[in-house]
């Protein structure tokens, strides 16, 4: 018996060890080991840092998996991935144009979801961090020395952002405060003139404080500065004179614009790039004075361009994941050496540009090399082969008959690939995207002056651009005025500006898109007899746009789950 | 109560059959010659035991013995008398002719066949009020399948498994219980060894388990919050007393996909990426130069030209005919009265389907189960095992690659030189490309004690000591690559290299469970009738989880895969790192009463906490309760001698979902989303959701009635329940009405949904023996069906199109009828802007002559079936055995997107099935499948397909070689060989070109490119000795 009751009592000794070993009171203590608290964040200097950070993500740049010229006529979009083809045949509406960069996540590969078309959500939940910012800059007692300098680049982020709305839906609801989950709030749209109007009160409170400028190779280059406001303002005011927003062709808006410009020409310390194919290759930190604002990258924060964009030679997807190549339409209005346009408007080819379309690609503007890659071209010291044999069974290894990995089009985008250095999916390409530049702001200027009837300013501004030294385009003649300056005007904004994301808002503004955007989307095939060498060219319509744009597409509709959400929130006309 | 009769006969036909059944049981009458009395005893304590049942074996004529536990009973005198109790075991007597016979009864230990086990303890079948289905280990050896928790596919009713994925070592599974319940996480817990434990089962060694358990019902309520989607209770085995016995069994199979779509042969690829072309440059009159020329497609047809004009069955090329799969068991057991002991070893090699492809995956399974009885009263446990996973397989070779593949391709050259292929993926290369080695081992440990406090007779005290550890090492290693590529100009085979760097990631992670708990129970018999047994625990659990990851490239050779043989430049090297803990602290306890094992009750419980939710929500309380009715063992019933059992069951419980992401209550921030400035990193932070301060559990409210039935003396069964459960607090996002100007990033799941779920389960089961011949029949059929309450709807424009009302997953289609076969039909009816002719006609739903997102409407089903059966039959003659099991379902649908991506720019290879008959210029009255790259104004339920199947699951033969043969050996116990068959033969209803299974659940759309589950061949020989 004593024996039990001994066993009994080492027995609860050691099972009153184990609870209180193991029984923890406070075993539902637990702190995240992943994230950081709200609270933490608003008290240490270094992370409101990096909240303010963050929030330039609100401003998407263009390298995207889906370039934006891919949606217009710059582009043949060989494959109608994520949403492609809503663009590419105009079919998008109220219930599909969430799909095509609807979503919030900038980290989605398919761009699906970063914001960079629909960029409705994207822009809201920026604009709402940002609020938030402001609201805590305000409040807080912590010494942050560079608060205002915050504050100021928050704002000009926040006009930024909304200047992407409003080229996309027109007048948009002005959120200005913080919302929290639960708040009941009626949002309507503001009107244009509204958002234009707060655009413009952002940018000046933020240029009041904002240095004017950083040097390229400043450790602060690539943030937001007195130019790059003015740069924003020059292009906003652009848009609102604009056919499309401005019915009345009010006169004193394209002062607006020519103002805009002309303070950052006059003012502004930037020049031309010598190298117009160099300036594409350029990463922040290299020296230069043409770029006003740019979205730098480094080798572990990098973009995958030159992958998503070449051809099979290099390992890369072009026909594929980026799916498309230069089109033929962007190839046709590339001038020729003389100045002249090779097609006449209607269609023809200008017997005085010397252009024979069996030789397509000779004596043409040198920006056409620079951009686009194309049978014959050399590149990283490489011959490109894009023909066919004339029976058929032969072709060059770049040619879209060897793999689709090759674009259709027979071409290839240049821009904003490195002659130089590594190229592979594991070396992330530190390019920077080009936001404002020189170059642009002297087309904006020309546009708006020609708008107001001053050609020659124009004709001045035009000539700048085309006579960058490795360009060196002839002048504009004088002869040349009235509509057919326009067009040059339009032309040498397609050309100089090629890709950099401008095309598919420029034809919608100018309300050219029911041309542009109505016109099939051709390339040039190339034949070559194998016993001669000789190569024939032949057009061929690659897609077929007739009858797809309607005039009410200038502008995207907001997704209708949205307008559903929000009663007092007008659709846009026409949708 | 009549909820109840509403749930049992929801049209009230069924009452009159319920009525003659009951009727039925009336029948009875025999004769006797003598009379034979004495007394009933308890074996434990000699008093007189009143109330059992004195039957004569093989009629109806029976007695109860009275309160001094005497009976009295007239039979023949070469009668039997079986004397029976519930709780003890039951005695056959030899009347003999005797007067007067006593008999002692003696508790039943629990025997397995009758006992199930149920949360934190055993119950008797026979008194068992909650719904629990169950499964023997020996049932789950009859598939060979390497994965354990496909092999429970149509065996439990109420459980549904679709095993989506074959890849070996990776199969995807989709595992539920009685449908879903959710729009969040509707995996059933999973319980082994008493212990919550994820990602083992399906690599379970599946002779080591002794039986699993799936409680459907309010018992599962003693599971608290993580409970609602079911529980499924997995046993190993134990070692048993007596003599070592050796088992050895060794199982050689070889693998193919159950189903590989046709894919289109190059000519007909051809044609349809020319008629693409075709309508993409505007259906031009004159002038259309198609990619393919006739002669091209003429050559490609012929073969005469296998270089330029390659016809690649791709399929054919990239997999391997017949995939070895081994499988080698060995296991010993037994012990004396103090100790036993378990010892088992499971190896398993499985290879890819792939040629060329190092796609291995190896797995060792070992067990050591020890139960030492240290005293009378205590005995302690020790149940260790441990899962080695080795996996190699390289990125190269997938079914994509394979199947899309354009067959106008080269994949091999004539002089055996391989061509790039797809993207320069050809499945061919992937042993050149690099390796990914994961080697992932689970450890598991359980350490028990039980106390039996021996001065109070019933009252024991358990505890529980488990530690689990997880260590899994990543390693994946890419180089460049080689191949050749025919040079049209030269007529060489240029070798060609791709530009990627040598490069290597380790990933290591390690996770960790503790969890303890305690029990005290105790069991008491008052007065032969009334029995208690009642139990109350606590426990608690803590896991962490870490990870850290390594990444260098540019590699001086790839000779050194380690990290240091990496280039030491900064850009070239990188790393990451994570952590998360989580914690779980309750109560539980149950309470079980029965009178007379007539009436039965059980109340269980749990008060559950989990820190991923906010302080205040913390804590949950869970009860459930279930009562049953022997019916077989009312008076009334003593004469119904064919009515073995019948029980009427109902049960009510409450239990919670919590699987959500951890710490929605806080605002919290995570790194990431970084940005550049002057050329150099900056770091940032943001937000991903608002928080949700008043975050809580999900609730599920789980009402079930069921009754079963065991007749002729075990010759037929039949179990049927109906169960409705409603869910509330359901977390959803408001995302649906909350505008997106509020700019919120994503939303909080809040507990705002409410759903239902109703369904029923019937099993049904038949044995018999005619002379050597014996054979089982058993089948089951289990429905279940969601309906959203209410869920958020942003109020859609059209009635058909709310979800609410619907079932969870349905999804949102364009009405297809046909297409348009002629211009005049296109012109005739309303279409969207882009369609063309040769296109899936759209129908206008709400006729207001425009076709767009108004004309969608609300599909009434998903892809979670709502009906799945099994049918099981077994065989057995002398020493032969012949087992069958058929599995299926129905009422589930899905839409296969990837299926119409067909003549498209990307070159990707399509299905013969979405060829055949499409519309064409020159075939435009007949054609049913729409045009090449065809228009659709959004997913249209044209492919929206039926997923209906039946599957022959697994067909065994057997045969055991006869003892006599053996006992001259003196060693050999017994030897079966057998040969086995599993996934053997599928009929689907619509979804032919591809296994019917295999497609991801929800209405995210389906995909035939995964990796197809496979079949098995396979012989075996087991031997005991």
């Amino acid at each position: 018996m004593k024996k039990i009751e001994k066993k009994i009592s080492k027995l609860l000794i050691v099972m009153s060890v184990l609870l209180g070993v193991s029984c923890e009171q406070d075993i539902l203590e637990i702190e995240p080991q992943d994230r950081i608290v709200e609270n933490a964040v608003w008290n240490d200097a270094n992370l409101i840092r990096a909240y303010h950070t963050e929030l330039f993500n609100g401003i998407p740049h263009g390298f995207s998996i889906n370039l934006i010229g891919k949606y217009t006529d710059e582009m043949y979009n060989s494959t109608p991935c994520c949403g492609a083809n809503l663009f590419a045949l105009n079919t998008y509406n109220p219930d599909n144009i969430a799909q095509v960069g609807g979503g919030t996540n900038l980290n989605d590969f398919w761009a699906i979801g970063n914001g960079y078309m629909y960029n409705w959500d994207h822009a809201y939940i920026y604009i709402r961090k940002i609020n938030l910012f402001l609201e805590k800059m305000e409040e807080t007692d912590i010494n942050l020395p560079d608060k205002d300098l915050w504050i100021a680049e928050a704002k000009f982020i926040r006009a930024y952002v909304y200047f992407n709305l409003i080229e996309r839906f027109g007048g948009v609801p002005i959120v200005d405060e913080v919302y929290d989950l639960g708040d009941e709030v009626v949002f309507k749209r503001n009107t244009f003139e509204e958002v234009v109007a707060f655009i413009e009160q952002n940018l000046g409170e933020a240029k009041a404080v904002l240095p004017v400028k950083y040097g390229s190779t400043d450790r602060d280059y690539g943030r937001p500065t007195g130019d790059a406001a003015q740069a924003l303002l020059s292009r906003v005011y652009l848009y609102a004179a604009s056919p499309l927003f401005n019915s009345g062709n009010d006169q004193q808006k394209w002062q607006k614009a020519a103002d805009a410009a002309e303070a950052l020409i006059n003012n502004g310390d930037y020049s031309l790039y010598p190298d117009y194919n160099g300036l594409f290759q350029l990463s922040q930190g290299d020296p230069q004075n043409e770029t006003i604002f740019s979205r730098g990258f480094t080798s572990t924060n990098g973009q995958n361009f030159p992958m998503d964009y070449l051809n099979r030679r290099f390992g890369a997807y072009g026909g594929w994941w980026g799916s498309g190549g230069p089109s033929g339409n962007l190839v046709n209005d590339y001038e020729m050496l003389n100045g002249e346009l090779p097609f006449l408007e209607n269609g023809q080819v200008n017997p005085a540009s010397g252009y024979d379309p069996q030789s397509a690609f000779e004596n043409r503007d040198p920006r056409f090399n620079a951009t686009i890659i194309h049978d014959g071209s050399i590149f990283r010291g490489i011959e490109f082969e894009m023909w066919i044999s004339e029976d058929g069974a032969q072709w060059g290894y770049d040619s879209y008959k060897e793999t689709g990995d090759n674009p259709r089009p027979n071409t290839v985008i240049k821009k904003f690939v490195p002659e130089e250095g590594t190229i592979n999916w594991e070396t992330p390409s530190t390019v920077q995207w080009i936001h404002f530049r020189l170059a642009e702001i002297y087309l904006n200027y020309a546009e708006a002056k020609f708008e107001l009837g001053d050609e020659a300013t124009a004709r001045e501004y035009l000539n700048k651009v085309r006579s960058r030294q490795s360009v060196d385009m002839p002048d504009i003649p004088e002869t040349v005025s009235g509509e057919e300056l326009r067009q040059r005007i339009y032309n040498e904004r397609r050309i100089e500006l090629a890709f950099e994301g401008h095309r598919f808002f420029d034809v919608r503004r100018w309300e050219i898109a029911d041309e542009v955007e109505e016109a099939p989307i051709t390339t040039i095939d190339i034949y070559k007899d194998m016993s001669t060498g000789d190569k024939r060219y032949v057009e061929v319509i690659l897609l077929d746009r007739s009858g797809t744009f309607q005039e009410h597409q200038s502008l995207f509709p907001i997704a209708q789950d949205e307008i559903q959400r929000n009663p007092e929130l007008t659709q846009t006309p026409g949708y | 109560m009549q909820q109840i009769f509403k749930i049992l006969w929801p049209d009230r036909k069924g009452f009159p059959a319920v009525l003659m059944f009951i009727l039925l049981l009336g029948f009875s009458g025999y004769g006797q010659e003598i009379t034979v009395s004495g007394t009933v005893t308890g074996a434990m304590d000699g008093i007189p035991f009143p109330g059992v049942n004195v039957i004569q074996k093989g009629t109806s004529n029976g007695v109860v013995t009275n309160m001094d536990g005497e009976f009295s009973i007239q039979v023949s005198p070469e009668a039997v008398l079986v004397f029976s109790y519930v709780g003890f075991k039951e005695q056959e007597v030899q009347v003999n002719g005797r007067n007067q016979i006593d008999v002692q009864l003696a508790e039943d230990l629990e025997s397995l066949d009758d006992v199930i086990v149920v949360g934190y303890g055993t119950q008797k079948k026979a008194t068992l009020t909650g719904s629990v289905s169950n499964i023997k280990g020996e049932d789950l050896m009859k598939s060979q399948a390497v994965n354990v928790s496909t092999s429970l596919a149509g065996r439990l009713p109420g459980l549904s498994v679709n095993q989506r994925s074959g890849a070996p070592g990776n199969e995807a599974l989709d595992i539920t219980i009685r449908g879903v319940g959710t729009f969040g996480d509707n995996n059933p817990l999973i319980i082994i060894d008493g212990v919550p434990r994820e990602g083992v089962l399906e690599r379970l060694n599946p002779a080591d388990i002794e039986s699993i358990s799936v409680l459907k019902d309010g018992s599962a309520a003693i599971y608290g919050a993580r409970a609602a989607n079911g529980v499924i209770l997995v046993t190993t085995k134990k070692g048993t007393p007596g003599e070592t016995k050796f088992s050895l069994s060794y199982n050689y199979g070889i693998t193919n996909p159950t189903k590989l779509p046709d894919m289109m042969d190059a000519a007909l690829f051809a044609e349809v990426y020319n008629e693409a072309e075709f309508y993409r440059q505007g259906r031009p009159e004159t002038g259309f130069e198609p990619f393919y020329s006739q002669e091209a497609i003429e050559r490609y047809r012929d073969g005469s030209d296998p270089i330029l004009y390659a016809n690649t069955n791709w399929p054919a090329v990239a997999l391997r005919d017949n995939t070895p799969q081994q499988r080698l068991n060995f296991q010993a057991s037994g012990g004396s009265e103090k100790i036993t002991y378990l010892l088992s070893y499971a190896g398993l090699k499985q290879e890819g389907n792939f040629i060329n492809q190092p796609d291995n995956y190896k797995q060792h399974n070992i067990r050591v189960n020890v139960q030492a009885a240290l005293t009378d009263d205590l005995t302690v446990g020790a149940n260790i095992s441990g899962i080695f996973q080795d996996r190699e397989n390289s990125t190269g070779a997938d079914f994509v690659s394979t199947l899309q593949a354009n067959p106008t391709l080269v994949a091999v050259y004539p002089n055996g030189l391989i061509a790039p292929g797809r993207f320069n993926n050809n499945p061919l290369l992937s042993n050149r490309t690099g390796l990914n080695t994961t080697s992932n081992i689970p450890i598991n440990s359980t350490f028990t004690a039980s106390y039996e406090v021996p001065f109070l007779k019933g009252l024991a005290l358990d505890a529980s000591f488990n530690y689990d550890l997880r260590n899994q090492f990543q390693k994946n290693f890419s180089q460049p690559y080689e191949f050749h590529q025919y040079n049209v100009q030269t007529e060489e085979y240029d070798l060609r290299r791709t530009e990627d760097p040598v490069q290597l990631t380790n990933i290591y992670f390690k996770e960790t469970s503790v969890l303890t708990n305690f029990r005290i129970s105790y069991k008491t018999l008052i007065a032969y009738d009334h029995s208690i047994d009642a139990m109350l625990g606590t426990e608690q659990q803590k896991r962490a989880f870490s990870s850290a990851s390594a990444y260098r490239r540019n590699f001086v050779s790839p000779a050194i895969r380690q990290i240091d043989a990496g280039s030491t430049d900064p850009d070239d090297k990188n790393n990451s790192g994570t952590a998360w803990e989580n914690a779980y602290n309750n109560f539980f306890g149950r309470v079980n009463y029965n009178f007379k094992s007539k009436y039965l009750l059980e109340f269980v419980f749990r008060y559950d906490g989990s820190p991923i939710f906010p302080e205040g929500n913390r804590y949950g309380f869970f009860p459930g309760v279930s009562a049953g009715w022997r019916i077989s063992k009312e008076n009334f019933m003593a004469d119904v001698s064919w009515v073995d059992e019948l029980k009427l069951r109902a049960s009510y419980g409450e239990m919670g979902n919590d699987r959500v992401s951890p710490y929605q209550f806080m605002q919290t921030f995570q790194f990431g989303n970084n940005y550049v400035f002057g050329g150099s990193d900056a770091p940032g932070i943001y937000s991903s959701t608002l928080p949700n301060a008043n975050i809580t559990w999900e609730v599920s409210k789980k009402f079930d009635v069921g009754l079963f039935a065991e007749l002729w003396d075990g010759l037929f069964s039949a179990d049927f329940t109906v169960f409705k459960e409603k869910r509330s607090n359901l977390l959803l996002q408001r995302s649906l009405s909350v505008s997106h100007l509020f700019g919120f990033p994503a939303l909080p799941s809040e507990n705002i949904g409410e759903v239902e779920n109703s369904g029923f389960e019937l099993q049904l089961s038949h044995q018999h023996s005619v002379g050597d011949f014996n054979y089982a029949v058993g089948g089951n059929v289990a429905y279940a069906k969601s309906n959203i309450i209410f869920m958020d709807e942003v109020p859609p424009a059209e009635p058909y199109q709310t979800q609410t009302g619907r079932p969870i997953g349905s999804g949102l289609y364009y009405k297809s009828d046909g297409i348009f076969n002629t211009q005049e039909e296109l012109d005739n009816y309303p279409h969207g802007q882009g369609a063309q002719v040769g296109d899936i006609k759209v129908l206008d739903l709400n006729n207001d002559g425009q076709i767009n997102g108004d004309d969608r409407y609300r599909a009434n089903n998903s892809a979670i079936p709502e009906y799945v059966f099994g049918l099981s039959t077994d065989f057995s003659y002398k020493g032969f055995d012949l087992a069958l099991f058929f599995q299926g379902q129905t009422n589930a649908y899905i839409n296969d997107g990837t299926l119409n991506e067909f003549g498209l720019q990307d070159q990707d290879n399509a299905t013969v099935f979405r060829a055949t008959n499409r519309w064409t210029v020159d075939n435009q009255l007949g054609a049913t499948m729409p045009r090449a790259n065809d228009w659709q104004p959004g997913t249209t339920d044209f492919f929206l397909y039926d997923a209906t199947f039946v599957r022959l699951k697994n067909l065994e033969i057997g045969y055991t070689l006869p003892a006599n043969l053996l006992s001259g050996t003196g060693i050999l116990e017994d030897i079966r060989i057998y040969a086995n068959g599993t996934n053997l033969y599928t009929w689907a209803k619509e979804i032919t070109y591809m296994d019917p299974e295999m497609v991801p659940s929800g209405d995210s759309g389906g995909t035939f490119t995964n990796y197809p589950p496979l079949r098995v061949l396979s012989v075996g020989a087991h031997i005991n000795f």
